[in-house]
């Protein structure tokens, strides 16, 4: 396969030089593409080089449920992924396995990735449904006819505690009609050692993942482009599950043509059809503890459309979005009796379930004056849903219908203004989101959190969000500080309750859940953060985070972030920077005994790093040299899956090579 | 360009396919479950001028329950009433019994044959073996005929039967008759429920008595299940939804059974009489108990799709 790249690359280079000889005057294609330079780069605080999961890691509004070392489950506004709608590039990718081993943001690598998208909210309905929010991953786009033709970097790195090494390449070609975008990434990593110094099995993994993208300039204003990413993850292991997995699999494609318009109100027109395919197989050979052997593949297949339309008169500028898309997916399980000679048993845990969304969103902004604007958008969605094997579900609910229709409405509006050096904002949000497959049609996944099979149940409701939120914020030149918080209120908040009938199936259960929905929950969440620099180079940061949820009944939800802090420091001296940080989260105080918690205690995590910009001319070079955890500090988190400690200290390294 | 986007394309159907196949679901619980849905000739004789045609699903009779249609043809000559069927098997020392049957066959008039059924209660062997003994009067004349039948060990787990003798004291019977080829789903379970009516006085005669071997189906008992898999590892598992079997309109029970996934099943049953008092058959434990084989019922069928 690398060699396959390797080789693609050079295809494209080549190809790309015939097509350099024309020097024409368009230079107007140059903001065709999206993200213009200088956005956020995918870094840390404390870490130049690092993967999705600890870039996102990095933001106040999402935590992580962590099986592992590798695919941590991003929670948006403290909401599990169901809740939020994740998309790379506004495509809709579901994953293919039933316990959650493959969130989306596992199938992109950070060298593939221009910045990521995170809104809050109803705010995060543009491609989708949702009710905590969006994270959009957006890749790198190169524009045409840039003054430096070809644009790359290199980063490698070492990691001592689970020695994981990585190495990621990627290159960018613009030409004034053609313009090429690659990158490939290797990371292997053994199993990691918690703080007792005690080796965590099963967490290694190794990923492999690459991207191309081509884009040729078809007139003066309007451009194809072609991309696709190729992610194979293979051997990882997850600790805190009773299986790991063998191989996973990802193509993610799009073709897409957009239209500039110039001196009209339409700025662009950008539509995208897309199509990406995704095979899961887990493997429990490697637990040879566990009393039954068992096969649990996954596939996933989505087909999309996506048409935007951004417009712009006077002070309202606005967008438009159609999202469609067609996803199949399809588990199973089997399990092998002891005596394998006899017949194996099984059964479908997704029996081939279709969803189709056709939605229309919209998204304006409305300045009302110099200080002030007005933000406000809705969408309109139809879900669809259909089970090819109802008789799965029907064996738990007989009325289960094979189809099944929701309407997704959404709604919400934000007023903005700044008064001298405050800024002040507050908004309200409304919308539906329909059950995930696994609520809804999901049969015996073994959720070993609280060590449950659950059953989907065909007759939920949608999940309907109301939500408040508000910021203030005041900045100065040497001081910044930021307040946000936000509520939901939820009706038919889906939870898994236990079901009085039915027998586990899988042999580590306790029992059968079937998925339910609570009258309502109430979900709060409260950050604030601030900057201060002491010396003209030497910044300081914190930030303090709480979040509560209640079922309505004074009961906890489960996966609630308790109070939870980070405190760093950023030196720099000529070609050195210096950081150190602190962060940690108190006692776990309201934790959910009802849904397999117990009361995670408090910890502190001290880490360190240092970096140093290499004196040469032409390459931007930086070598990096950190700790975290330096203390080796055993701890695990309130969103660790059955407790599994987090890694002890770990000394890493890297090198980044920007040209 | 062209060409980019052709070696893409080629690079991306090699990419999308899969690593490992799907299961074919249905295929494979075709693999192992034969399922036979027409009714084919068994065998014929010829008794004077009529030729007699038995039928049977698959053209086979197996041990268990078979529906079975005979067809008494002859070309001018008048149509014969009073079918009867009496299967008799003959053991080693020659020592005959027979099994539940229906004795009187009914006329389907519009099909044009007479209907009935046997559950075979063993299969022939080298040393025993059926005998079909099948009447019939026409033109005011018995007709009486023995045919040699070979019945087949049954090969659907689906189809099995057991039999048992009663706390009352009775010989029942239960055959399993539909579904044929279940499914992970809510499936209807038809079942035969038979006794053997003892004669009143043991016959002298040499020749074959048939109120020596009557049966009949149980009337107005209840067959109470509990689906489980017995297999160790799936620790006692069992299913929701299930329906204890009652009688019908047409004299077999019903009832329903959910299998939650393939492989081997085992119906536990308690057979109930009308006063609701048990006939034959023990409450299971319902605990989770993974790595122990589940304890079946003294009154139970093992099924297998
Ligand atoms: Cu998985």
């Amino acid at each position: 396969m690398n060699v396959v790249f390797a080789l693609l690359l050079g295809v494209c280079t080549v190809n790309a030089q015939d097509n350099l000889a024309q020097r024409d005057t368009t230079k107007i294609l140059e903001e065709i593409k999206v993200k213009a330079k200088g956005k956020k780069k995918i870094k840390t605080d404390m870490k130049l080089a690092v993967s999705v999961d600890e870039f996102l890691a990095s933001s106040q509004s999402i935590s992580f449920i962590k099986r592992g070392a590798y695919a941590w489950e991003p929670l948006l506004n403290n909401m599990s992924s169901e809740r939020s709608s994740i998309t790379i590039d506004g495509m809709h990718v579901f994953g293919a396995c039933t316990d959650k081993m493959d969130p989306i943001t596992s199938y992109v690598e950070t060298n593939n990735l221009s910045t990521v998208d995170i809104k809050s909210g109803q705010e995060g309905n543009l491609h989708g449904a949702t009710v905590a929010g969006s994270i959009d991953l957006q890749r790198k786009s190169t524009a045409f006819g840039l003054d430096k033709k070809v644009t790359g970097s290199y980063q490698t790195g070492f990691e001592f505690n689970n020695k994981q090494h990585f190495n990621l390449a990627d290159m960018s070609y613009s030409g004034n009609r053609f313009v090429a975008d690659g990158s490939i990434s290797f990371r292997k990593a053994k199993n990691y050692h918690s703080g007792d110094n005690k080796e965590v099995k099963h967490s290694q993994f190794n990923k492999f993942n690459s991207s191309i993208g081509l884009a040729y300039k078809t007139g003066e204003r309007s451009a194809l482009r072609i991309d696709a990413i190729y992610d194979k993850a293979k051997d990882v292991g997850f600790p805190a599950l009773p299986m790991d997995l063998w191989l996973s699999r990802a193509l993610i494609t799009s073709a897409s043509y957009k239209q500039i318009f110039e001196d009209n109100i339409i700025q662009f027109w950008d539509t995208k059809v897309y199509y990406n395919t995704i095979e899961h197989y887990m493997d429990d050979t490697t637990r040879p503890e566990n009393l039954v052997h068992m096969d649990m593949p996954g596939w996933s297949t989505t087909y999309g459309l996506l048409s935007k339309i951004a417009l712009k008169r006077g002070r309202l500028t606005s967008e438009v979005q159609l999202n469609a898309y067609d996803n199949l997916s399809i588990a199973e399980m089997r399990m092998y009796p002891q005596d394998r000679s006899k017949r194996t048993m099984f059964a479908y845990s997704w029996p081939w379930i279709t969803t189709r969304f056709a939605g229309l969103s919209t998204s304006n902004s409305l300045d009302l004056s110099d200080k002030s604007h007005l933000t406000f958008g809705g969408s309109l969605g139809w879900n669809y849903n259909y089970s090819k094997y109802v008789e799965f579900n029907k064996i738990f609910y007989p009325d289960a219908p094979q189809k099944k229709n929701s309407i997704l409405p959404s709604l919400h509006a934000s007023y903005h203004v700044n008064v001298a050096r405050f800024d002040f904002s507050v908004g309200s949000g409304y919308g539906h989101r329909a059950p995930s497959i696994s609520e809804s049609y999901g049969y015996y996944i073994y959720n070993s959190f609280d060590r449950y099979d659950y059953i989907g149940n065909p007759h939920l409701k949608n999940e309907i969000s109301y939500e408040i939120n508000a910021t203030a914020g005041y900045k100065s030149n040497k001081m910044g500080i930021q307040a946000k918080v936000n509520y939901f209120y939820i009706q038919d908040y889906i939870v898994g309750r236990i079901l009085s009938m039915g027998s586990p199936m899988n042999y580590q259960s306790v029992g059968v859940k079937g998925y339910t929905a609570l009258d309502h929950a109430n979900i709060l969440n409260l950050a604030i953060s601030t900057n201060y620099d002491i010396l003209p180079h030497l910044h300081w940061k914190g930030t303090i985070t709480y979040a509560r949820a209640t079922d309505g009944q004074r009961g906890n939800l489960p996966f609630i972030r308790p109070l939870s802090y980070q405190t760093s420091l950023h030196y720099m001296y000529k070609r050195f920077g210096i950081q150190t940080s602190l962060n940690g989260d108190a006692v776990q105080r309201d934790y959910s005994p009802e849904y397999g918690e117990d009361k995670t205690p408090a910890y502190q995590i001290w880490n360190a790093s240092a970096d140093y910009v290499l004196p040469i001319q032409k390459v931007n070079a930086t070598l990096q040299i950190g700790a975290e955890n330096i203390l080796d500090t055993y701890y695990s988190t309130y969103a660790d899956w059955g407790n599994i400690p987090r890694m002890g200290r770990n000394i890493f390294t890297s090198l980044k090579i920007n040209f | 360009m062209e060409k980019i986007i052709l070696f893409l394309t080629v690079l991306c159907c090699t990419l999308s396919s899969c690593t490992k196949e799907k299961t074919d679901y249905e295929a494979e619980i075709d693999t192992i479950v034969p399922e036979r849905i027409e009714f084919k000739e068994v065998t014929n004789f010829k008794s004077g001028n009529y030729t007699i045609r038995i039928e049977a699903l698959g053209g086979q009779l197996y041990k268990g329950y078979n529906q079975i249609r005979l067809k008494i043809e002859a070309p001018d000559q008048p149509a014969p009433s009073t079918v009867t069927l009496l299967p008799i098997l003959t053991d080693s020392q020659g020592k005959i019994s027979s099994c539940p049957h229906r004795y009187e066959q009914l006329y389907q008039a519009e099909e044009g044959y007479f209907e009935g059924y046997v559950v075979f209660t063993e299969e022939s062997r080298n040393t025993s073996h059926w005998d079909l003994h099948i009447g019939f009067t026409a033109a005011e004349q018995l007709h009486s005929n023995s045919q040699r039948i070979q019945v087949r060990p049954q090969d659907n787990k689906n189809l099995n039967m057991t039999s048992f003798t009663g706390n009352d004291g009775e010989q029942y019977f239960i055959a399993l008759i539909a579904p044929q080829k279940p499914k992970v789903a809510e499936n209807n379970l038809t079942a035969g429920i038979y006794k053997y009516n003892k004669p009143k006085a043991l016959s002298s005669s040499s020749t074959i008595d048939p109120a020596q071997f009557s049966y009949s189906q149980v009337e107005g008992y209840t067959l109470q299940l509990d689906p489980r898999m017995p297999e160790p590892s799936m620790g006692n598992h069992s299913s929701p939804n299930n329906k204890d079997l009652v009688q019908g309109t047409d004299k077999l029970y019903h009832g329903v059974v959910n299998y939650t996934m393939t492989g081997n099943w085992t119906l536990n049953f308690i057979l109930l009489n009308h006063q609701g008092r048990i006939v034959k058959g023990t409450v299971v434990p319902n605990d989770f108990t993974p790595g122990v084989e589940g304890i079946k019922s003294e009154l139970h069928i093992d099924i297998l799709f």
